[in-house]
């Protein structure tokens, strides 16, 4: 017995060491320190960040990947960071752009075959079309563009973004920042100083003693002001680091990174300490991480529907609480790095969906022990954690919250009940769906299991009801407090609204006997497809002040799951095991 | 035979297949008032499906609109009825149901609030420039006819004759003044253009109007275009005319006559509602996040000066934080004019606590009812584990 209950525990102790391993930094590469190069603060988007981080966030809108193949291996985002800045022939070479839409390969003149991915060197010849192409279709509001209009606007961004990170220290084209600290007084000298501080993406020159903590400079901001006065102390040591590592030479770029991280130990500790923990959450990616080990939970708990139920249910469960563990730390980490509450964007909210619904399914399966609430939460946290990964190719994740947002009070009870409630919602549909597909696929009926999930579903609504309910008019108040009206029946707010009118349909109908244990299971499967719309929906109809972000491609994801959600409802009203019937 | 009419009609109303359809429709009813916000914007498709008693279409080939879904309000209304029916009905005192009383309650509660915000509520605003002193707020919508004195350049009266009282042909006395103003055309929105070569002459005769080409045109539908209501308007005063004037919210230019050595001014302009008190605009702060244009403020520092009740004072007006005075909020809204004016929205609401009453209600009362279902559940089910 205490032998089986060790064993249960295992998988999940060994997840959980084996997310350990991922925080262990990487050595040297090719006798490079590139760890401490990405550990590096910069100043980007608002808020002190890791070089790591900047990386990261571009490649993942560049390529959707967080690796490129150089020179005959992959290299990561630090190595890839490197590459554009010190050398821009080689980042030029590398396939970074990932490009799907046929129409737009086809301005190109190339056809859609296996490879999706090319590198600037190939694109640069067709730059001025795609430039036209796309100033024209900028000129349409983002709902009237074609397909091939939003995905040339969308190339044309990624190569202004590649454009700008290529040019944030030196100049692409120049001798290097050298050369450019040797002449600083001739004419041409400024003129390529304001271009370079022009485009630079992010502010790498930490703020003196008794600057402003915000007067972080750019390399050509630097420049400039060396010009009329003493040069950066910190610009010596970058350009010491570049020329290294544009030479080959491990030793001169690994004493430049020294160099720039005990000048920004001296005078600004608090950013580098900042940029370390952030570069950890980078580096153990706790949400996709999360993701695998739900998989894994969901598929030992399908095994253990074949073969030793006793050993695997509980195994699954372990893993479970593994992935829950990995969540909730990722989870806390978001909060502390960007010091606020866990949902400030889309993306958050699909974490914190996520999160909520493996909290609540944990607590279901302590109570029934039956492995349903384990297979609801794993699946319910590996659907929101895909979600996110896929949220997070649109940039930085942790962004600063624009005016009227800029509110933790409302961020955390308005923002967090509200998404609460959704978790609810789903959970109560992946819930019903688990009941309907249980209902065809199980070879006996189970009365004890049946009456089991129905009472589920219905305390599940019945607290999605009290957290959409009250998240609802928090948002109101919050409106009231910032727009001066309680409701305006902006988008967003019918779509939360619509969440709580159909939580109390199906409560009055249950209480009022006109839906049964069919019929509850078919409305929260439909209140998927009304939490989806509330959502996501909303977000892309373009209109009202609550819309942060129109997303194209997501609406067809969004049609093919309602889809499928109505033709689980059909399935879940069809009489049980239908087609053996007519077989038989 | 009466009477058992009444028993049915009241068992209806107070049934639960009625909340139930009448929740049903109002889903129904959001959704299309979203939908319809991409055409309408907010406003118009809130009017057409949440502030009607019925959603009236003009359909392809009808001659005239046809009511086709019951509005926001006939649903609002009948879901009162229905919860005040089942309330009275179903009344009985039970501490297990007090959770749901409490619940129902706070909705009346809600209910009521969003038809006195939409009753009584008011929304004008202010707008500032630094250093400006201002006492008036100006309307959303209305727009005003103002006739102003300014004589003496030191103390301007002004008569402001809104919208609604402009219609063609109407003669309109102003008061505190010898005046009267003859409505020859009043336009609620029109497009003003330079009077061409081939066009019949403008109806004035007076000032910058006789160059103009007035087009009457459809009023403004969504909420981002604003109506150019425009007027041709007569002054006459002891029997004379002082000719006919053409006065526009697009015009620019001043206006004015003279009659018995006073000076008139004329022009069309959003309604102002004069207040006993002053603001003046000190500073208006944009702050963004070091290295970005994304806004991470905006505030206005104003002085607020009410020499009724000896009040002067300075007031930090930013974002989620209104000043609340006078029963009115005034609230951060815009700004314009490379970060030197400021416009604040100006929300005068007597409802506006309901809410606030109304949520500390219901989510108490869901707090208790789920409470003690939980209980319940878990107690049922420990005396099923000790049964079996």
């Amino acid at each position: 017995m205490r032998l089986s209950r060790l064993f249960a525990w295992l998988p999940g102790l060994l997840a959980l060491a084996a997310v350990l391993a991922t925080a262990v930094p990487p050595g040297r590469i090719r006798g490079f320190d590139v760890d401490k190069f990405g550990r590096t603060p910069v100043l980007e988007g608002g808020r002190i960040k890791p070089l790591d981080s900047v990386a990261r966030n571009a490649l993942l809108m560049i390529r959707s990947k967080q690796s490129v193949p150089s020179e005959g291996r992959e290299i990561g985002p630090d190595e890839w960071m490197l590459d554009m800045l010190f050398r821009p022939q080689v980042a030029d070479a590398q396939p970074v752009f990932v490009i799907n839409d046929p129409d737009v390969l086809g301005l190109m003149g190339m056809q859609q075959g296996a490879n999706r991915y090319f590198s600037f060197s190939a694109i640069l010849p067709h730059i001025q079309e795609i430039e036209n192409q796309a100033r024209a279709a900028e000129a349409l509001e983002s709902v009237q563009r074609s397909r091939f209009q939003n995905a040339v606007v969308n190339l044309y961004e990624r190569l202004l973004l590649y454009n700008q990170l290529e040019n944030s220290v030196e100049l692409a084209d120049s001798p290097g920042l050298y050369a450019e600290l040797q002449g600083l007084g001739t004419p041409q000298a400024l003129q390529r100083q304001r271009s370079l501080a022009d485009s630079a993406k992010f502010r790498m020159l930490p703020p003196l003693p008794g600057q402003s903590p915000d007067a972080w400079q750019s390399t050509g901001e630097a420049l400039i002001a060396a010009g009329s006065g003493p040069a950066h102390p910190a610009l010596l040591s970058l350009a010491l680091a570049g020329a290294g590592y544009k030479a080959g030479q491990p030793e001169p770029f690994n004493r430049g990174v020294a160099e720039l991280r005990g000048l920004t130990a001296n005078i600004r500790p608090q950013a580098l300490r900042h940029a370390n923990s952030e570069i950890l959450f980078n580096r153990v990616q706790p949400f996709y991480l999360g993701m695998v080990i739900y998989v894994l939970a969901l598929l030992t708990l399908f095994g253990s529907w074949l073969w030793k139920r006793e050993l695997l249910q509980p195994a699954a469960f372990s893993l479970l609480a593994a992935g829950a563990v990995v969540h909730t730390v990722g989870l806390v980490s978001r909060i502390l790095l960007q010091g606020r509450p866990p949902v400030t964007n889309l993306y958050s909210s699909a974490v914190f969906v996520g999160w909520a619904a493996v909290i609540l399914g944990v607590i279901l399966e302590r109570m029934y022990r039956k492995g349903f609430g384990t297979a609801v939460a794993a699946a319910a946290g590996f659907a929101s954690l895909i979600i996110a990964h896929h949220l997070a190719m649109e940039g930085d994740t942790m962004e600063m919250m624009r005016a009227v947002l800029d509110s933790n009070f409302w961020l955390a009870t308005h923002v967090v009940t509200i998404t609460i409630g959704y978790s609810g919602t789903f959970l109560a549909g992946i819930i019903a769906i688990a009941y309907t597909l249980r209902k065809h696929i199980a070879p006996a009926p189970d009365p004890a299991t049946t009456r089991a999930l129905v009472d589920m579903t219905y305390g599940i609504i019945c607290f999605a009801l009290l957290f959409s309910f009250v998240g609802t008019v928090l948002g109101g108040i919050w409106a009231d407090q910032s727009w001066g009206r309680f409701w305006g029946w902006d988008p967003k707010e019918n779509g939360a609204l619509l969440i709580v009118l159909w939580n109390a349909v199906i409560l009055h109908a249950r209480w009022g006997d006109y839906i049964r244990e069919k019929g509850l299971m078919a409305c929260a499967i439909f209140g998927n497809i009304i939490t989806s719309l509330s959502w996501f929906g909303v977000n892309m109809l373009g209109v009202g002040l609550h819309s942060y972000g129109f997303m194209d491609q997501a609406f067809w994801v969004l049609a093919w799951f309602i889809l499928s959600q109505l033709a689980l409802i059909a399935l879940c009203l069809a009489p049980r095991r239908f087609w053996a019937a007519r077989a038989g | 035979m009466i009477k058992t009419i009444a028993v049915r009609c009241w068992k209806v109303v107070a049934s639960l297949q009625v909340t139930i359809v009448a929740l049903i429709l109002l889903m129904a009813l959001v959704v299309l008032c979203t939908l319809a916000q991409t055409e309408l914007g907010t406003l118009g498709a809130v009017n057409t499906y949440m502030r009607s008693f019925v959603v009236w279409r003009q359909l392809k080939g009808a001659p005239f609109p046809l009511p086709l879904f019951p509005g926001g309000a006939l649903v609002g209304l009948v879901l009162v009825a229905n919860l005040t029916a089942v309330v009275i009905r179903r009344f009985e005192f039970n501490p297990r149901k007090a959770g749901l009383w409490v619940v129902h309650a706070g909705l009346i509660l809600l209910v009521a609030g969003e038809f006195a915000t939409g009753a009584f509520q008011v929304d004008a605003r202010m707008t500032i420039e630094q250093g400006q002193t201002v006492n008036f707020l100006e309307s959303y919508h209305q727009m005003e006819l103002a006739v102003s004195d300014i004589t003496d350049p030191a103390h301007t009266e002004e008569y402001g004759i809104p919208d609604p009282r402009l219609r063609d042909g109407a003669s309109i006395p102003v008061p505190g003044t010898p005046l009267t103003m003859k409505v020859k055309r009043f336009y609620v929105n029109a497009a003003l253009s330079p009077l061409g070569a081939g066009d019949p002459p403008s109806l004035a005769d007076r000032g910058v109007g006789a160059g103009v080409k007035v087009v009457p045109a459809a009023p403004a539908a969504s909420d981002k275009e604003v109506n150019a209501t425009s007027a041709f308007v007569e002054p006459t005063a002891g029997g004379r005319s002082y000719g006919t004037w053409l006065v526009s919210t697009v015009l620019g230019a001043p206006q004015s006559f003279i009659h018995e050595g006073r000076t008139y001014m004329l022009s069309m302009r959003p309604r102002r509602y004069y207040l006993p008190y002053a603001i003046t605009l000190r500073k208006f702060s944009h702050d963004v996040y070091a290295g970005t244009d994304i806004p991470k403020n905006f505030s206005s520092l104003v002085h607020l000066s009410n020499p009724a009740r000896g009040e002067e004072r300075d007031v930090l007006i930013y974002m989620n934080q209104p000043l609340r005075y006078d029963g009115k909020a005034f609230y951060q809204a815009s700004y314009g004019k490379g970060d030197t004016l400021s416009v604040l929205q100006v929300v005068s609401n007597p409802g506006w606590l309901l809410p606030y009453i109304s949520c500390v209600l219901i989510t108490l009362g869901l707090l208790v009812h789920f409470g003690i279902t939980l209980f319940t559940a878990i107690k049922r089910r420990q005396l099923a584990g000790e049964t079996a």
